[in-house]
């Protein structure tokens, strides 16, 4: 029963989305469109074992006084008071929750991402550094596409923009379309694994 | 695949002495063990088709049936007309024949047949990461992407955790598993929790699955803090990323740790081979589980895949030809069509 | 309010110290930096929680139950519910059927949608005339690569020659996708700087 239930749970519920995809206005289709709803309301309980989790690591800290005790205590009284206004409050503009957002956390977001500029040139730096042919094709199509989307380029050589353009839509969309359907066929493949029982490692067993 | 970063490259990397190869060898033999007690008795029943595979093979003759069979009884007074999506026929089509190749090559396996699949040098180096983690003494961070639940990459990433945790609970190496949204935690705790207990350890370490943030960037910070000051032995990124795959991989980098990543997702990929010492490309995420399990059932549905890459080049040569020397036939353009 | 505290330095500065405590990280990890990484974590966090429990716990479950008064989404409040029975041991294997309910949904949309929204799209597409060193380029691209990922045989022999030709498409392909989204990393810190130096220093325009 343990082991069975959830087995025939995933099932039943991957055979239904299957069979509604080829139905219309059917019983089936009515399920299933509810069944993804359900999916968001399930996911949408998960968040307090989220809080739990945040909660216990944290608060575990500070109740041992870990060195990282008041980083910790920061993070809990943050998660408490982003998350205490968004449901009291509610999340709309003006909120307190929207404030904080805005003038906190979205700025951080965009630092956060602009730092990959550095990082993008460290690991560019480590990757062509490599000798090895397949690292020098890399370099190459790298640098002429780099230098056919800046001002720059054209002034190197006026053809570079275009040859950037013809690597970005034929050899790479080529590629794209390679790898887009190779790992189509093993998702559908796991998925299918999934619906019969025999992937079972996300419930811990293999 | 290991085409440019190597460990070796590296002056911080300790080369893997003679008692961890057999820590290795032990590790490999775990892998690849045929480890599926507990369902089995229910969910198979010991001949050629399962039980389930059995219902699905019902649930497409239901499909066709509806699709195929009904209209015709149906086509005096209309009834049945506007239940079935006739339009998706093609889709239809392709579903038989791949769930067919992936079926009969599982039920290949099932009879014994030998099933074999090339090494990819990116699931062998799972091992001796673990294994270099363990005589460090540092811990192994897995990353199951940074998808929610209701990406496949993400539940591939997770299978991928259940056999990396059964090794590091076997040594007793520590695991730390941050994940981005609450849904993936609870299965990832649950996969771990399984995998520990299979091992015949009790886990309670509430800090090996951490949710740790409910956006991309403020979980890269996180989990660059993390490894900055845990130093890593070894980093697994396993799933679907997106612009953060660098961020999190040029710190585990800078820490020295083995990297080792894998994604389905072609926009990160280029990033991933800069940064880490091994990657999965695309549909070898997929594979890696069934690699690293080593039961034939899911080895045999790599087969199918296989099989269907065939078919998919036969066609697309066919079509070529039929297009260049034919009179450019619409239908065939129209067959391909998603609706 | 006294009027200095209107001037952007001031306005602007909580945003500032954030910025620059995260390029910080850049040099090292240092305590500046782990005190944004933990606000950072802390707000994103609450951030989802106050999110999810507007858009999903209260629209999608508690106001269609008590105003709609639909009952049916009590069952996946219960599935949800079970996530919980983990904290009780006797029946803590419940807490693998909203995981399964889940992963098993996923799967079979997952299965249809890659299959039909994926594979025979992006096949349709390679049907193309052999009428120019763009199309053939593009359909040996798609099939050498594919092919790469043949698991069954070893990659010897002519197989192996295919799954090369394949490989240096793939190099090809990363290092343009890498050089394109150089430019794009950078103008994004370039926006960055323009913010600490013109927003709220005022040094530059």
């Amino acid at each position: 029963m343990k082991s069975r239930l959830p087995v025939l749970v995933a099932f039943i519920s991957g055979a239904l989305m299957i069979l509604a995809f080829f139905g219309r206005g059917t019983v089936v289709d009515a399920v299933s469109d509810r069944a993804l709803t359900w999916q968001t309301i399930v996911g949408g309980f998960s968040l307090l074992l989220g809080a739990v989790s945040i909660a216990r690591v944290h608060w575990k800290k500070v109740a041992t006084k870990h060195e990282d005790r008041l980083y910790s205590l920061c993070l809990l009284i943050c998660f408490i008071v982003m998350g205490g206004s968004g449901v009291i409050n509610g999340i709309g503009s003006g909120t307190l929750f929207d404030t904080l957002f805005q003038r906190i956390q979205a700025p951080m977001m965009s630092t956060m991402f602009s730092v990959l500029a550095f990082f993008i040139a460290s690991a560019a730096y480590r990757a062509f550094r490599a000798r090895s042919v397949s690292s020098a094709i890399l370099l190459v199509a790298a640098v002429l596409v780099m230098l056919g989307r800046i001002p720059m380029g054209q002034y190197i050589y006026h053809g570079l923009p275009s040859w950037a353009d013809w690597i970005m839509t034929v050899p790479s969309m080529a590629v794209q379309r390679g790898i887009l359907i190779g790992a189509a066929l093993g998702a559908a493949s796991m998925s299918l694994r999934i619906i019969l029982g025999i992937e079972r490692t996300y419930l811990g067993r293999g | 695949m290991n085409i440019i970063a190597h460990p070796k490259s590296r002056p911080d990397v300790v080369p893997v002495n003679p008692g961890v190869r057999s820590v290795r060898g032990a590790l490999d033999s775990r892998f690849r063990g045929n480890d599926d007690r507990g369902v089995k008795a229910f969910w198979e029943c010991g001949g050629l088709l399962s039980v389930a595979e059995q219902a699905f093979i019902g649930l497409i003759t239901v499909v066709l049936t509806m699709h195929l069979v009904l209209p015709c009884i149906a086509s005096g007074d209309g009834q049945f007309a506007g239940v079935f999506r006739i339009e998706r026929i093609n889709a239809l089509v392709l579903s038989v024949v791949f769930g067919a190749a992936v079926l009969w090559y599982i039920a290949q396996a099932r009879r014994g047949a030998k099933m074999y699949i090339r090494p990819i040098p990116g699931l062998s180096a799972v091992d001796e990461a673990v294994g270099r983690a363990t005589e460090m003494g540092r811990p192994v961070v897995f990353i199951p992407g940074t998808g929610d639940l209701d990406e496949i990459q993400t539940i591939a990433g997770l299978s991928i955790l259940g056999r990396v945790a059964r090794v590091t609970a076997r040594y007793n190496t520590p695991l730390r598993v941050p994940v981005l949204y609450p849904l993936p935690m609870a299965a990832a705790q649950e996969t771990v929790r399984e995998a520990y207990l299979d091992e015949g350890v009790e886990h309670q370490d509430p800090e090996t699955v951490q949710y740790v943030a409910g956006e991309s960037f403020s979980y890269s910070a996180r989990v660059g803090g993390i490894m900055m000051r845990e130093r890593p032995g070894a980093a697994i990124y396993m799933g679907l990323f997106t612009a953060e795959s660098l961020l999190i991989a040029e710190v585990g980098q800078s820490t020295g740790a083995i990297q080792i990543a894998g994604t389905a997702a072609p926009d990160q990929l280029p990033f991933f081979i800069a940064a880490c010492d091994y990657v999965l490309i695309g549909e070898e995420l997929y594979a890696a589980s069934a690699y690293l399990s080593g039961d034939p059932k899911i080895l045999g549905s790599l087969k199918g895949q296989d099989l269907m890459k065939i078919v998919i080049t036969v066609i697309v040569l066919a079509g070529v030809l039929a297009i260049t020397f034919g009179q450019n036939p619409e239908w065939l353009t129209t067959i391909f069509e998603a609706k | 309010m006294p009027e200095w505290y209107s001037h952007p330095f001031f306005l602007l500065l909580p945003t500032a110290f954030f910025t620059l405590a995260i390029f910080s990280f850049l040099y090292k990890d240092n305590p500046m930096f782990k005190l944004a990484e933990h606000v950072f974590a802390g707000l994103s966090a609450g951030y989802y929680f106050g999110l999810i429990w507007q858009s999903v716990i209260r629209q999608q479950v508690w106001m269609p139950l008590t105003q709609d008064g639909q009952w049916s989404v009590l069952i996946p409040g219960v599935l949800g519910l079970l996530m919980f029975a983990r904290f009780f041991p006797r029946i803590g294997w419940t807490t693998r059927l909203p995981l399964a309910f889940v992963i098993g949904s996923t799967a079979g949309i997952m299965f249809i949608q890659q299959l039909h929204g994926m594979v025979l799209p992006q096949v349709g597409r390679t049907l193309l005339p052999l009428d120019s060193l763009r199309n053939i380029l593009i359909i040996v691209g798609v099939l050498t690569t594919l092919i790469y990922f043949y698991f069954s045989k070893p990659h010897t022999g002519t197989l192996g020659w295919i799954a090369s030709v394949g490989i240096g498409f793939i190099m090809v392909a990363f290092g343009a996708h890498f050089g394109y989204t150089v430019m794009a990393r950078v103008s994004l810190l370039i926006g960055r700087v323009q913010f600490l130096l013109v927003d709220w220093l005022g040094v530059a325009r």
